[in-house]
C-alpha cells in the first residue's frame, strides 16, 4: 500500500515542520528576545509594556504546544490570536525608546514574526506573508515617525527586515509545498481506494453469475440438452410442466440479484408472475413484519410455491405470514401431483395437504437466531 | 330500522359504490345466489340508503373510499350507529383500516377481490345480524398488535391463519383435523372477542350477547385483553 505510506509520510513531514517551527520560535522568543529585553529594561518607557508584550508571545507558544501534543489546529479563534499577536506588536513599538528600530532593544522585531507564522503554518501562504507585512509595517511607522530616518536606520531596518520577514516566509513557503502535497496525495490514495472497491464488487459478482449459473446446470442444462436432442418431447406434460418449473426459477434467480426492501415478497411475486403468465389467477397476499431471511432459506420457503404455482391449474392463492419468531409461507392451488425436494436450510419444515382437488403447502421457518436469543 | 328478515321474505340489500360495473356485478351474483338476494342501487348517493326502499334494505353493502384515498368512517359510524347492518365492500386496504371498520361495528370486511366467493355469504349473514370473518379479515386480525386488542388463544389464531392462507374452510379443517363447523366455530369467537372491546355499537353488542346466551364464549374469557405495555 505505498499511497498509503506516502500519505502517512507526508503527515509526518508536516508535523515534524510544526514542532521545528514552534522550536525555533521558542529559541528566538525565550532565547534571544528575552535575554535582549532583560538586559535593558531600564530603558523601555514603561518596562511594563514589554514584559506584558512578551507575556502574549510566551502564551500563544504555549497554547501552540498544547496543540501540537493534542494533534488539533488552531481552528476558529485563530484569527483572534494573530489580532492579539499584532497588538502586543504594536504595544512593544509605542513603548520603544525613540530611535531604536531594529536595534538590540527592539527584541519583538525578531521574535513576533516567528509566533504568527507558527500559528499560521497550516494556513495558505499569503495569510504568513500579510501578517508579516503587518508586523513589519509596524516597525517601519514606528522608524518613520519616531526616528530620524537616516540612511544609517534604513539601512539596518531593510537588513533586519531580510532575516525577519525572509525566513519566517520561507518556512511558510515549506509547509504550503508540504500541505498541496499532502492533499494531492489524499485524492490519489482515494482513487485508489475507489478503483479497488469497484474491482472487489466487479469481481464478488462475476462469482456470485458464475455461482448461479452453476446452479442452473444442475435442472435446466440438462433440461435443455433433453429439448435439443430430442430425448425429451415438447409436447409431454411433464417436459412442459418442468420447463414451467425451470422458468419460475430462472426469474426467481434473477430477482435475488435485486436489491429490495423484502426480498421474500419480491422473489414470490416474481414466481406468481411466471404463472399468471401462463393464465393462473394468483392473489398474493402478506401479513405481518419479519426479519429478511438468508438466501437459502428464501430458497426453501419459495420452492413449494414456485413448484406448486407451475403446475396449478386455473388458480392459486400465496400467503406469507411473518412475526419475529416464524415466517410461513403458504400456496393453496388446484394442481395435481406435486414432488417438491425436502428443505436444505436448517429450520425450514414444509407441510403438504391434499385433497380431491387442491394442494396446499405451507413452508415454516422459524429464524434460529431469534430463538437463540430468548 | 333493519330488522330480521322473515323466514319466507327474500333478503335485501343496498349498495352504495360509484363504480356501475361493480353494482351491476354484486346485482348479478345476488340474483344467482339461491335464494335469490334483492339489491337496491344507490349509485354514489349515500342519501338513497336513508330514504324510501334504500332505507327499508337489511344490509348496506358499503363503498368505504367513495372519495379514493378518503375513507369515510363518519358515515359507516352513522350507518351502524341508526341500526344498520353493514358490509364494508372495499379496495384492499391497509390492516389499520380493516381493524377499525370492525370496531365501528361492521359485520363484515370484503375486498373488492373476495366479493365472488364471499359476498353473498357476508350478506346473509349481515342479514341475520351476524358476523362474516373474510381471509383479508382474518389476515388483518392475526396480525393486529394494537394495546388493548382481545387476547386470542392459540388454536384461534391457528385457525385464523391457516383460513387466511386458504381461503377455504374445508381445507383448514382438514390441516388441523377439526370440523368445518368447529373452524366456524373459532372465527366467531375471534369476532365475539373484537365486539367485546373499542367503541360500543348495537350491532357488536348484540353479538357479544348472543355468544354469551349461546355459550360460545364465556364472559371470563371474553375480558382478557392484551394489556398494554
Amino acid at each position: 500500500m505505498s499511497d498509503a505510506v506516502e500519505v502517512r509520510t507526508l503527515e509526518q513531514l508536516r508535523r515534524g515542520l510544526r514542532i521545528a517551527t514552534l522550536l525555533v520560535a521558542v529559541a528566538i522568543v525565550f532565547g534571544l528576545g528575552l535575554s535582549a529585553m532583560l538586559r535593558r529594561l531600564d530603558v523601555y518607557e514603561p518596562a511594563l509594556a514589554q514584559v506584558a508584550a512578551f507575556a502574549v508571545l510566551g502564551a500563544v507558544l504555549a497554547a501552540e504546544f498544547v496543540l501540537l501534543v493534542r494533534r488539533r489546529s488552531w481552528g476558529a479563534p485563530r484569527l483572534a490570536v494573530i489580532a492579539v499577536v499584532l497588538a502586543a506588536s504594536a504595544l512593544s513599538y509605542a513603548t520603544l525608546p525613540d530611535g531604536r528600530t531594529s536595534t538590540a532593544v527592539d527584541w519583538i522585531f525578531g521574535a513576533a514574526n516567528w509566533v504568527g507564522v507558527v500559528v499560521l503554518l497550516d494556513r495558505p501562504l499569503r495569510s504568513s506573508a500579510v501578517f508579516l507585512l503587518a508586523h513589519e509595517f509596524t516597525a517601519l511607522v514606528h522608524l518613520l515617525v519616531f526616528d530620524e530616518p537616516s540612511r544609517e536606520a534604513l539601512a539596518r531596518f531593510a537588513t533586519g527586515s531580510v532575516s525577519v520577514v525572509g525566513f519566517p516566509l520561507c518556512v511558510a513557503v515549506v509547509a504550503t509545498i508540504l500541505h498541496g502535497l499532502s492533499a494531492a496525495a489524499a485524492a490519489s490514495h482515494r482513487q485508489i481506494e475507489e478503483a479497488r472497491v469497484a474491482e472487489a464488487v466487479a469481481a464478488e459478482s462475476h462469482r456470485r453469475r458464475q455461482r448461479r449459473f452453476a446452479e442452473l446446470s444442475a435442472t435446466t442444462i440438462p433440461l435443455l440438452k433433453g429439448l435439443a436432442d430430442g430425448s425429451l418431447r415438447p409436447e409431454d406434460p411433464a417436459v412442459q410442466r418442468r420447463c414451467a418449473i425451470e422458468a419460475a426459477r430462472m426469474r426467481r434467480l434473477f430477482a435475488e440479484a435485486d436489491t429490495v426492501q423484502n426480498p421474500l415478497l419480491h422473489e414470490l411475486r416474481h414466481c406468481a408472475d411466471v404463472a399468471d403468465r401462463k393464465g393462473v389467477t394468483v392473489e398474493l397476499d402478506a401479513r405481518g413484519q419479519w426479519p429478511a431471511p438468508p438466501l437459502a432459506v428464501r430458497r426453501d420457503l419459495t420452492e413449494a410455491v414456485l413448484t406448486t404455482l407451475a403446475t396449478a391449474d386455473s388458480r392459486a392463492r400465496v400467503t406469507v405470514v411473518g412475526s419475529a419468531d416464524l415466517v410461513s409461507v403458504s400456496v393453496v392451488a388446484d394442481c395435481g401431483e406435486v414432488d417438491l425436494p425436502s428443505p436444505a436450510a436448517p429450520g425450514v419444515q414444509v407441510e403438504t395437504l391434499k385433497t380431491d382437488d387442491m394442494v396446499w403447502m405451507e413452508a415454516r421457518w422459524q429464524p434460529t437466531r431469534q430463538l437463540m436469543n430468548r | 330500522m333493519a330488522a330480521d328478515p322473515a323466514a319466507d321474505e327474500p333478503i335485501t340489500a343496498v349498495i352504495v359504490d360509484d363504480h356501475a360495473a361493480i353494482a351491476a356485478g354484486v346485482r348479478s351474483w345476488c340474483a344467482q345466489a339461491v335464494p335469490p338476494i334483492e339489491v337496491i342501487d344507490a349509485g354514489d348517493r349515500l342519501a338513497d340508503v336513508w330514504t324510501d326502499s334504500g332505507a327499508d334494505a337489511h344490509v348496506v353493502i358499503f363503498d368505504l373510499e367513495l372519495v379514493p384515498g378518503r375513507p369515510d368512517f363518519g358515515e359507516l359510524r352513522r350507518l351502524v350507529d341508526s341500526g344498520r347492518r353493514v358490509v364494508v365492500y372495499s379496495q384492499h386496504a391497509d390492516d389499520v383500516t380493516v381493524i377499525k371498520c370492525i370496531d365501528l361495528g361492521a359485520l363484515a370486511y370484503l375486498t373488492k377481490r373476495e366479493g365472488s366467493d364471499h359476498l353473498v355469504p357476508a350478506i346473509r349473514a349481515a342479514a341475520r345480524g351476524e358476523p362474516y370473518t373474510t381471509p383479508s379479515l382474518s389476515g388483518a386480525l392475526i396480525s393486529d398488535d394494537a394495546p388493548g386488542r382481545p387476547r386470542l388463544s392459540q388454536r384461534e389464531t391457528e385457525v385464523l391463519r391457516a383460513w387466511f392462507a386458504s381461503s377455504s374452510k374445508q381445507l383448514v379443517a382438514a390441516k388441523l383435523n377439526i370440523t368445518v363447523k368447529t373452524v366456524d366455530t373459532y372465527i366467531s369467537r375471534v369476532r365475539v372477542k373484537y365486539a367485546n372491546v373499542g367503541r360500543p355499537a348495537r350491532t357488536k353488542s348484540e353479538l357479544v350477547g348472543r355468544a354469551l346466551d349461546d355459550g360460545l364464549i364465556t364472559l371470563a374469557e371474553l375480558n382478557q385483553t392484551v394489556t398494554p405495555l
